[in-house]
């Protein structure tokens, strides 16, 4: 994100020259880091928002809080440190208490029970490069991300849209490492079966019995 | 190393979340495994789509504004 231009001092035409800058002010302080720490993670906040509410009027609310409260205690958070993890962990909490219940209904999964679907397996005949990916437009992605179930959803997007690695992942959920593991093993499997049947039914690829 | 190994660690791998020992024995063995290597292939292709179709979206100008203005007053 671009920062915000000050509006600039204006130098007087006559008179004095202007003494040295004066310091920054705390506020200016914080505003400044503020924008360069946290506010360049706008977008991933509305994304990871954006799929777990499943709506873009809860995404914009969640986020906006998100943002006033990472505000308010940024005091808290340790400059240079992880600002997207911090960020988003206050994003999913702000979600679990206050939108889940409204917006959506936690499923359970049982993990074994998800049937096994190697996509590859499948295609690496015909399209072993996954050409068929390239035909599948962003939002029917989204779309297909957003029938995953929650814990596969948001582990999803926290470690494969948004680049967290399994440790941040796993303090973001609050959730063992091993856990993030298994969640991204089946949830890749699932959301790659999704997008495998989307290009089988719109005829981007033929459908091979594994 | 074996098949089903390899494909037990290949996310870890290609996550880059993987011990260094393991690491040089997937590498090893996709090096030397076809259908390994093929399915590595196929799997990071995946996942560079997954990520470059789900980034596309970003934060509506709009709700940025009103975060701004909500913040600094502007």
């Amino acid at each position: 994100m671009r920062p915000i231009a000050k509006p600039g001092r204006a130098r007087p035409l006559f008179g004095p020259m202007p003494g040295p800058t004066p310091a920054p002010t705390p506020v200016d302080a914080k505003r400044e880091s503020f924008e360069r720490e946290a506010l360049v993670h706008l977008d991933a906040l509305y994304r990871v928002a954006r799929r777990l509410t499943g709506n873009s009027a809860d995404a914009d609310d969640l986020v906006q809080e998100t943002i006033l409260k990472a505000y308010r205690a940024w005091d808290q958070y340790e400059q240079g440190t992880n600002a997207k993890g911090w960020l988003l962990t206050i994003l999913r909490n702000a979600f679990i208490n206050e939108y889940r219940r409204r917006v959506r209904h936690p499923e359970t999964v049982d993990i074994d029970a998800i049937e096994p679907f190697a996509v590859f397996d499948r295609v690496q005949d015909d399209d072993p490069q996954g050409k068929f990916f390239d035909r599948i437009v962003d939002d029917e992605v989204l779309r297909a991300v957003d029938q995953l179930p929650e814990s596969f959803r948001e582990t999803v997007v926290l470690s494969d849209v948004e680049g967290m690695s399994y440790q941040d992942v796993a303090k973001i959920l609050g959730v063992p490492v091993g856990t993030v593991k298994s969640r991204l093993f089946r949830g890749r499997q699932l959301l790659q079966k999704q997008l495998y049947d989307y290009a089988v039914t719109n005829g981007y690829i033929k459908r091979k019995d594994g | 190393m074996k098949c089903r190994e390899c494909l037990e660690h290949l996310y870890e791998f290609l996550d880059r979340e993987i011990t260094p020992e393991l690491e040089q024995e997937v590498r090893e063995h996709i090096e030397g495994c076809e259908p390994c290597a093929g399915t590595a292939e196929f799997e990071t292709l995946y996942l560079k789509f997954v990520q470059a179709s789900c980034r596309a979206q970003g934060v509506p100008p709009e709700l940025k504004r009103r975060i701004l203005h909500e913040l600094f007053g502007e």
